[in-house]
C-alpha cells in the first residue's frame, strides 16, 4: 500500500546536491590521490608509472579505433611517462582523477524532479495512451498512482531514511528499473536516491534527460582499469557519508533470465561498508546506513525477448552489454510505458526490512540487532580488540558478501507474481509434464501437440499455485490488488498480456485450449517462480 | 600489543578446553577458561588443575572464570570447545557479551542436529534431522561474523603431554585465520596451518569422527592391513565427494581436519570414543547404539547430507546402517570397495 507521507517529509537530500557537487568531486580526488601516493610507496604494480600506464593502455586500446585522434592522448602520456618526474606523475594522476570523477558525477535538478514527480507522470499518461479516447486518458490520469505500486515494509524504510542513510537495493531485470524504482520510492513516500547508471542508457534521449537531472552518475563500464573503479568507488563512498540516499542493483546487470536473483555481484554495495567505517572513524557512529531490500516485479518485460535470447545463447555472458535493445529503440519503449499505463498495477514495487551494511536486522527503530534478536553495536563490526577502527579491506567485501546473502534470502519473499508469471509457471509446468522434460533447450523442439494445454486444465493449475502461495508466504505473493480475482480472470487477463505485447504472441486460444507460440518466453515469465518447486515435490 | 589483543578466552572446560589453555599458557600467552560451572572455574584457580583433564598442570596465565562477561570483556579472541549438544546453548549464554569484533573460531568436528537446536527428545534413529555446520549455527547465535574452525590431529592427551600436533584453521575472514595464528601457534608442540575452506574443515573434521567408527568396526571384525588401507583410500576418495558436492574443496578432507583427525582417532593405541565403539559393536558387544559419541551422530547426519547431495557414498551409508541397526556389524566388510568398478 503507497504510503499517505507526502513526499516532502521525507527529506530530499538531493536538493542540496548542486552546492556539494565540487565538495564531494573535491574529496573523491583528494582520497584517490592521496591513497595511490601512498600505495606507489611500495613500488611494483602500486607505482604510479604502473597505475598511469595502466590508463594509458586501456584507454589506446578502447579508442585505436576512432579516426579522430581521440587515442593521441593517451599515446602521448604512455611516451612520456618515461621521462616523467614524480611530481609531475602525481599531477597526471590528479589531473586524471579529476577527469574521471567529472564524468562520473552526477547532477540534480529539483524543477526535473518537480515535474517528474508532479505534472509528469500525468503528462506521460496522456503521451503514453494515444490509443484511447480523452475520456480514457483521463480516467488513466486519475488512476495512475494504481500503475505503479509500492508497498511492502514502508515504514521502517521512512524511519531509517530519517534517521540515517538508506540505500536501496532492487532486484533488475529492466532498464525500465530506474525510473519504476524512481516512481516506486515516490509513490512509498521515500526520498528520491542517487544512482550509478550505464553510461550506455544515456543513449535513450528520452531517459537520458531524467536521469542527468535526477540524481543520477555515470558508470562507463567500458573503462575497466583500476584507477577509474577506484574514482567510482570513492564516489559513491563520498556519497553516502554526506548522506546522500542511493540505489544499487546489487544483481550488476539486469538479470537474463527473469529468475529472482540469487548469485549477486554486489558491485559498489561495497561501498556502503567502507562509507560507515569512515563515518566511526570520524566519531559519527551514529550516522547509520540502511540496506533497503526492494523487488521489482513487472506484468510484462520490456526487453525480455533480447534478454531471454542472450541468456539462452550464453553470448558473452555479464561481460556483454546490450547496445540495441529494445530500450534503445524508443517507439518500443513508448509502446512498453502504454501498456504500463493501459493496465492497472502493471509494476509492483516491494519493499523489505531494512538491513545494517553488515547484513543484520534492524529494529523499528533502526537499532542493528544480530540473528538471536539482541542489540548490537554496528561499530563493533569495524573496530580492533581495543575499540579501534581497523582497515581490512578482505574483512569489509566478506562483510558484503554476508549482506548480499541476507539479501538473496528475502527476495523470493518479496517477489510478487503477476497473472503473467502465473500462468507462464502452470503452462510451463503441464508442457513438461506432456513431454517428460524441464529443460528448455529440448522443450524448444517440442511439437505443437505437446505445446497445447487445455484451458479448464490450465485454470486449475493456477488456483492450485496460488493456493500454495497462500501457504508459502516465504516463496512470494501474487498481485495484492487481484488476490480476490477468480483463477479463469487471472488467466484471461495473462493471455491478454501475453498475446498482445511482444513481436508475436506467447500464447493464443484456440477453442479450450491455449496453444504456446514461444516457449523461451513461456520460460523467461515463469522463471520469476522458478525458486517454488514443481508441485508434489515440495 | 596490548593486554586483550593477546588474550585467548577458552569457552568450556572440558579436555581438549583444558589441554589447549596449558599449551597456550605454557607458551606465555594469556588464558581465560570460562566454565559454566563454578566449581570446576574454582578447582582451576584454587589447584591449578582441570577435573576433567587432572594430569595436565595448568601455568599461572591461565585463569578459569565462571563469569562469560568476563571473558568476553577480557579477550576478543575466543576458542568455543564444547560439545556439539552444547553449543547451541553455550552460544546464546555467551552471545549477550560479545559484539561484532570478537574472534570465534570452535573446535567441534561435528554436525548440529536439529535435537541439539530444539533440545526436544525426538526418535533415537531420526535423531539427525538437519546437519549443520558449527559455524552456521554460530552464525545464527552469535552478533560476530568473524568465525572460524580449527581442526587436526591435536588429541588432549599429547597436549597435555607436550607431544608435537598440529591443526588447521580455517575462515571466510583473513583476519580469523591470521589472529589463530597468531594466538594459537605454539611451536613445537601445536603448530597452526590456515585454509580459506572453513566448510571443507568442518565437513572433514565432523566426517573424521564418522569414519573413526568404521576404523573401529574394520579393527574389531579383525580384518587386516590390507582391507584397512582400502577402507583408508576409498574413505579419502567418498567424503571428497561429498565435500566437494557441498561446495566446498575435496583435497581438504585429505589434510589435518580429516585424514589427519580420522588417523589418530583411530589408531588402536589412542582409541578414542569412536574408535571404541566401532570395535565393541564389531566384537557384539554392544548393539545399534547411534548417540553414543560425536562420530556416530555425525556419520547419521552425513548421509543425509549425502542424501540431500546426491552422493553416493558406500562407506559412511554402511557405518550408518550399522549405527542404526539395519546392518550386521559382519557385513561392513562388503560396504568398503563400490559395488561397481568405478574410475578412482
Amino acid at each position: 500500500m503507497a504510503s499517505d507521507r507526502p513526499v516532502r517529509e521525507a527529506e530530499n537530500r538531493l536538493e542540496r546536491f548542486n552546492s556539494d557537487r565540487e565538495k564531494l568531486l573535491s574529496e573523491v580526488e583528494r582520497r584517490v590521490v592521496a591513497r595511490r601516493i601512498t600505495e606507489a610507496k611500495t613500488g611494483g604494480d602500486a607505482s604510479l608509472e604502473y597505475v598511469l600506464n595502466d590508463v594509458a593502455y586501456s584507454e589506446i586500446k578502447r579508442l585505436e579505433k576512432s579516426k579522430n585522434g581521440a587515442a593521441d592522448r593517451w599515446r602521448d602520456l604512455s611516451r612520456r611517462l618515461l621521462t616523467m618526474s614524480e611530481e609531475e606523475k602525481q599531477g597526471e594522476l590528479r589531473s586524471l582523477v579529476r577527469y574521471y570523477g567529472g564524468d562520473v558525477v552526477g547532477n540534480f535538478d529539483p524543477r526535473v524532479y518537480k515535474f517528474a514527480t508532479g505534472i509528469g507522470p500525468s503528462l506521460l499518461g496522456v503521451l503514453f495512451n494515444p490509443l484511447g479516447s480523452l475520456k480514457e486518458g483521463m480516467a488513466a490520469l486519475r488512476n495512475l498512482d494504481n500503475r505503479i505500486h509500492a508497498d511492502g515494509e514502508i515504514d521502517i524504510a521512512h524511519a531509517c531514511a530519517e534517521r540515517g542513510t538508506i540505500v536501496v537495493t532492487p532486484t533488475h531485470s529492466s532498464n525500465m528499473d530506474s525510473p519504476a524504482i524512481g516512481f516506486g520510492l515516490m509513490q512509498a513516500g521515500l526520498p528520491p536516491a542517487t544512482y550509478g547508471a550505464g553510461k550506455n542508457l544515456f543513449s535513450n534521449p528520452f531517459i537520458s534527460f531524467f536521469m542527468r537531472n535526477l540524481g543520477a552518475y555515470r558508470v562507463d563500464r567500458r573503462l575497466r582499469f583500476e584507477l577509474y573503479k577506484d574514482v567510482l568507488k570513492e564516489y559513491s563512498t563520498v556519497l553516502l557519508e554526506h548522506g546522500y540516499h542511493s540505489l544499487f542493483f546489487p544483481g550488476g546487470t539486469r538479470c537474463r533470465s527473469n529468475l529472482v536473483e540469487k548469485h549477486l555481484k554486489l558491485g559498489l554495495l561495497g561501498t556502503t561498508v567502507t562509507a560507515y567505517k569512515n563515518l566511526v572513524r570520524e566519531g559519527r557512529a551514529n550516522k547509520r546506513l540502511y540496506i533497503v531490500p526492494a523487488t521489482i516485479n513487472y506484468r510484462l518485460v520490456l526487453e525480455a525477448e533480447t534478454l531471454i535470447d542472450d541468456y539462452l545463447a550464453e553470448t558473452g555472458k555479464n561481460r556483454y552489454i546490450i547496445t540495441d535493445d529494445e530500450f534503445s529503440r524508443v517507439g518500443r519503449m513508448f509502446e512498453f510505458l502504454r501498456k504500463i499505463v493501459a493496465h492497472e498495477g502493471s509494476v509492483i514495487v516491494r519493499f523489505g526490512r531494512p538491513f545494517d551494511p553488515f547484513g543484520n536486522d534492524v529494529t523499528d527503530e533502526g537499532e542493528s540487532i544480530d540473528r538471536a534478536g539482541r542489540i548490537v553495536d554496528p561499530a563493533s563490526f569495524v573496530r580492533g580488540a581495543e575499540g579501534e577502527v581497523s582497515d581490512d579491506d578482505q574483512r569489509d567485501a566478506e562483510y558484503t558478501r554476508a549482506l548480499g546473502r541476507r539479501l538473496s534470502q528475502v527476495y523470493p519473499k518479496l517477489t510478487v507474481f503477476h497473472s503473467t508469471n502465473l500462468l507462464a509457471r502452470v503452462l510451463y509446468d503441464a508442457v513438461a509434464r506432456q513431454t517428460g522434460t524441464r529443460d528448455i533447450y529440448r522443450l524448444l523442439r517440442a511439437t505443437p501437440q505437446q505445446l497445447a494445454v487445455d484451458i479448464p486444465g490450465a485454470i486449475a493449475g493456477v488456483d492450485r499455485l496460488r493456493k500454495r502461495l497462500v501457504e508459502r508466504p516465504e516463496w512470494g505473493s501474487e498481485h495484492p490488488h487481484f488476490t480476490e480475482q477468480s483463477s479463469g480472470d487471472k488467466l484471461e487477463d495473462a493471455v491478454k498480456g501475453l498475446s498482445t505485447y511482444h513481436t508475436r504472441p506467447i500464447v493464443e486460444r484456440g477453442g479450450d485450449t491455449l496453444h504456446v507460440k514461444d516457449i523461451k518466453l513461456v520460460y523467461y515469465y515463469q522463471n520469476r517462480t522458478a525458486h517454488i518447486p514443481v508441485e508434489g515435490a515440495s | 600489543m596490548t593486554k586483550r589483543a593477546d588474550t585467548v578466552g577458552i569457552i568450556g572446560a572440558g579436555s581438549f578446553g583444558t589441554a589447549l589453555g596449558s599449551v597456550l599458557a605454557r607458551a606465555g600467552r594469556r588464558v581465560i577458561l570460562w566454565s559454566r560451572d563454578p566449581a570446576v572455574s574454582d578447582a582451576i584457580n584454587k589447584t591449578r588443575t582441570c577435573p576433567r583433564l587432572p594430569n595436565a598442570p595448568l601455568p599461572a596465565p591461565l585463569e578459569a572464570t565462571a563469569d562469560p562477561r568476563r571473558v568476553a570483556s577480557e579477550a576478543r579472541f575466543l576458542v568455543m570447545a564444547v560439545s556439539s549438544r552444547d553449543v547451541v546453548e553455550r552460544a546464546k549464554e555467551l552471545g549477550g557479551f560479545l559484539d561484532g569484533s570478537h574472534i570465534v573460531v570452535h573446535a567441534i568436528g561435528a554436525f548440529v542436529t536439529a535435537r541439539d537446536k530444539s533440545r526436544a527428545a525426538t526418535d533415537r534413529d531420526t535423531g539427525a534431522k538437519t546437519n549443520e555446520r558449527v559455524s552456521e549455527v554460530l552464525e545464527q547465535g552469535l552478533p560476530t561474523l568473524k568465525i572460524g574452525a580449527i581442526a587436526g590431529p591435536a588429541l588432549p592427551a599429547d597436549l597435555a603431554a607436550g607431544e608435537f600436533s598440529s591443526v588447521v584453521v580455517a575462515s571466510r575472514f583473513d583476519e580469523v585465520v591470521s589472529e589463530a595464528r597468531r594466538l594459537l601457534n605454539a611451536p613445537p608442540i601445536l603448530r597452526v596451518y590456515s585454509s580459506k575452506d572453513l566448510a571443507g574443515v568442518e565437513l572433514a573434521s565432523a566426517l573424521s569422527g564418522a569414519y573413526t567408527v568404521a576404523l573401529g568396526l574394520c579393527d574389531g571384525l579383525d580384518m587386516g592391513a590390507g582391507p584397512r588401507a582400502v577402507l583408508i583410500t576409498r574413505v579419502v576418495a567418498e567424503a571428497g565427494r561429498l565435500i566437494a558436492a557441498a561446495g566446498a574443496e575435496a583435497k581438504t578432507f585429505a589434510g589435518l581436519a580429516g585424514l589427519g583427525n580420522m588417523l589418530v582417532r583411530g589408531g588402536k593405541r589412542i582409541g578414542s570414543e569412536d574408535y571404541q565403539l566401532g570395535r565393541r559393536l564389531a566384537e557384539g558387544v554392544i548393539t545399534a547404539d547411534s548417540e553414543r559419541t560425536e562420530g556416530a551422530r555425525a556419520a547419521l547426519a552425513g548421509v543425509i547430507l549425502a542424501d540431500r547431495l546426491r552422493v553416493r557414498m558406500p562407506v559412511l551409508s554402511g557405518v550408518a546402517a550399522v549405527l542404526a541397526g539395519r546392518a550386521e556389524p559382519r557385513d561392513t566388510a562388503k560396504l568398503i570397495g563400490d559395488t561397481v568398478a568405478i574410475e578412482e
